[in-house]
Formats: C-alpha cells, sequence, structure tokens
C-alpha cells in the first residue's frame, strides 16, 4: 500500500513532491496504522480515498503550475476563479462537449454503416468530410461561444444579467 | 487569496487551527471529529489545501520543537485569523437571516 502511494506521490510537480512529499507519507503511514483494528472495509475505503485524492490533487498543482497561482480550479469555490459574481458558465461547456461527443460518435456510426454496405451503395469518401467538419464544427463552437461571452458580458456591463440584484439580496425581511 | 464563502473542509481546516497549532494528522483527525466522521479528507486533499493556504498567506509552517520526528506544523496567520473571523461573520449573519425568513414564512 506505501509502495503504490510512493509511486502515485511522483505525480505532483516536483516543487510539490519537495515540500510535502515526506509529510504526506508520514501522515498516511498514521492514518494507516490506525485502521489496522477496524475491520477489512476500512482500510479498502481508506485506500481508495488516499488514491482518488492524490489523482485529483496532482491535477489540480499542475493546473496550478501551468496556470499560476490562482488559476483553474479554486477549491474554496471549486469553479473557476473569477469575479464572484462572474461565473464560468461551466455547464454550458459541458453540454457543448456532450452534443459534439455525439455528432462523433454518429459520424462513426455512419462509417460503420457505410463500410458494411459498400457494394450496393455510392462511394461517399468520409475521411474527407472529416477534414472538412471537425475544423468547421470546432470554429463554430468557438464563434458561438465567443458570442455567447459577449453578449453576457454586455448584458452585465448594463447590469441587466440579474446578478446585481442578487448580490444586494443581503438585507433582513422588514 | 481564498474567496469568501469557505468549502467546508477549507473552514473545517481553519477552524482545526484556530485553537491550536497542528501537524497534518492532527488536523486531519480534527476535522473528522468535528464534522462527527461527515468530512474524512485524503491527504491529497488535505495537502492541496493546506498548500493553498500557505500560499495565500492564511497560515504559516513550522518545524515542532517538542516533537522528535521534527514534523512540520501549522498555524494560522493574524491575516488568516482575521479572514476567518469574516468568513465567521458572513455565517452569522446568514443563519440569522435564514432563521427570520423561515420563522416568518411559518407563521
Amino acid at each position: 500500500m506505501i509502495t503504490v502511494y510512493q509511486h502515485l506521490l511522483r505525480l505532483y510537480p516536483a516543487e510539490h513532491r519537495r515540500q510535502f512529499a515526506d509529510e504526506m507519507l508520514s501522515v498516511f503511514e498514521d492514518v494507516r496504522s490506525d485502521l489496522n483494528h477496524k475491520g477489512a472495509i476500512a482500510p479498502i475505503a481508506f485506500f481508495i480515498r488516499e488514491i482518488t485524492g492524490l489523482i485529483h490533487g496532482a491535477l489540480r498543482e499542475h493546473l496550478r503550475a501551468v496556470f499560476g497561482a490562482h488559476a483553474g480550479v479554486s477549491i474554496s469555490t471549486r469553479r473557476f476563479t473569477m469575479r464572484n459574481e462572474f461565473r464560468f458558465p461551466k455547464s454550458t461547456a459541458v453540454l457543448m462537449m456532450i452534443i459534439l461527443a455525439g455528432i462523433v460518435l454518429a459520424l462513426e456510426k455512419a462509417r460503420t454503416i457505410q463500410t458494411s454496405f459498400s457494394d450496393g451503395n455510392p462511394v461517399v469518401p468520409m475521411e474527407a468530410a472529416h477534414l472538412t467538419f471537425f475544423p468547421t464544427l470546432a470554429l463554430l463552437l468557438v464563434i458561438f461561444y465567443a458570442a455567447g461571452l459577449v453578449g453576457w458580458a454586455i448584458l452585465f456591463a448594463l447590469r441587466r444579467s440579474g446578478v446585481h440584484r442578487l448580490a444586494k439580496m443581503s438585507g433582513e425581511p422588514k | 487569496m481564498e474567496a469568501l464563502p469557505l468549502t467546508e473542509p477549507v473552514l473545517l481546516i481553519l477552524l482545526s487551527l484556530a485553537g491550536q497549532p497542528r501537524h497534518g494528522y492532527s488536523i486531519l483527525k480534527d476535522v473528522e471529529r468535528m464534522s462527527d466522521g461527515r468530512v474524512v479528507l485524503s491527504t491529497g486533499t488535505l495537502y492541496g489545501a493546506l498548500r493553498r493556504l500557505l500560499d495565500d498567506d492564511w497560515i504559516e509552517r513550522f518545524e515542532e520543537e517538542e516533537s522528535s520526528r521534527g514534523r512540520q506544523a501549522y498555524r494560522l496567520t493574524p491575516h488568516g485569523r482575521r479572514n476567518l473571523q469574516l468568513e465567521v461573520d458572513r455565517m452569522k449573519h446568514l443563519t440569522r437571516l435564514a432563521s427570520l425568513r423561515v420563522a416568518a414564512r411559518e407563521r
């Protein structure tokens, strides 16, 4: 268990490892020794929690190393760090990614069907369609996303987004 | 700087350090105790949070003198204590407001 933990610690950036690796390992050993008499489930749950915690933590530290101390996902808000009243529309980005994945799957399915019926159908060069389709789709996504952001910024600047009204909701009832 | 409101784990870590300086294992156990076992931090989560709090100067690190293992311990800085107090005040205000609103609705 400790060997696996030590290997996973290598996922962290070198600077983080230098500062905290020994301490993390020491705490890990202390907690693990607490679980010696707590049956079989507790150590397994602990180990799973540690592995996921390490992977998540390593990813976050790398993001910090790349984008700086205050970029990336903030632990305090679990959102992209921007101004408090201006939050990144994460759900939109996720939805767009899901739609893109759906389109890719549909294209793959179409290619499979075309291959299986290639004798009786006119030949449609799917590779060519891939070459033009994906850059166009990516460009459209970027354009629509940028347009959405600009629209939101305008509404925000005009104080018509509703966010300012939310910010004022701190008064007690009369 | 850590933006308010804080997440529960970060708030519990700060509360754990509000009473006395602690080392990592002690923070982990105290957080678990304070939350009645609801919040169990992994070492990855704990040291990620400690790292950010150190970078933001909410806490500071020092070597425990009494420990034979030369362990590193953490304590709140004046800046961190001030911000923790701000967060506690914010939560007090919020719970007072929530109580008033809920009571008004029940009448």
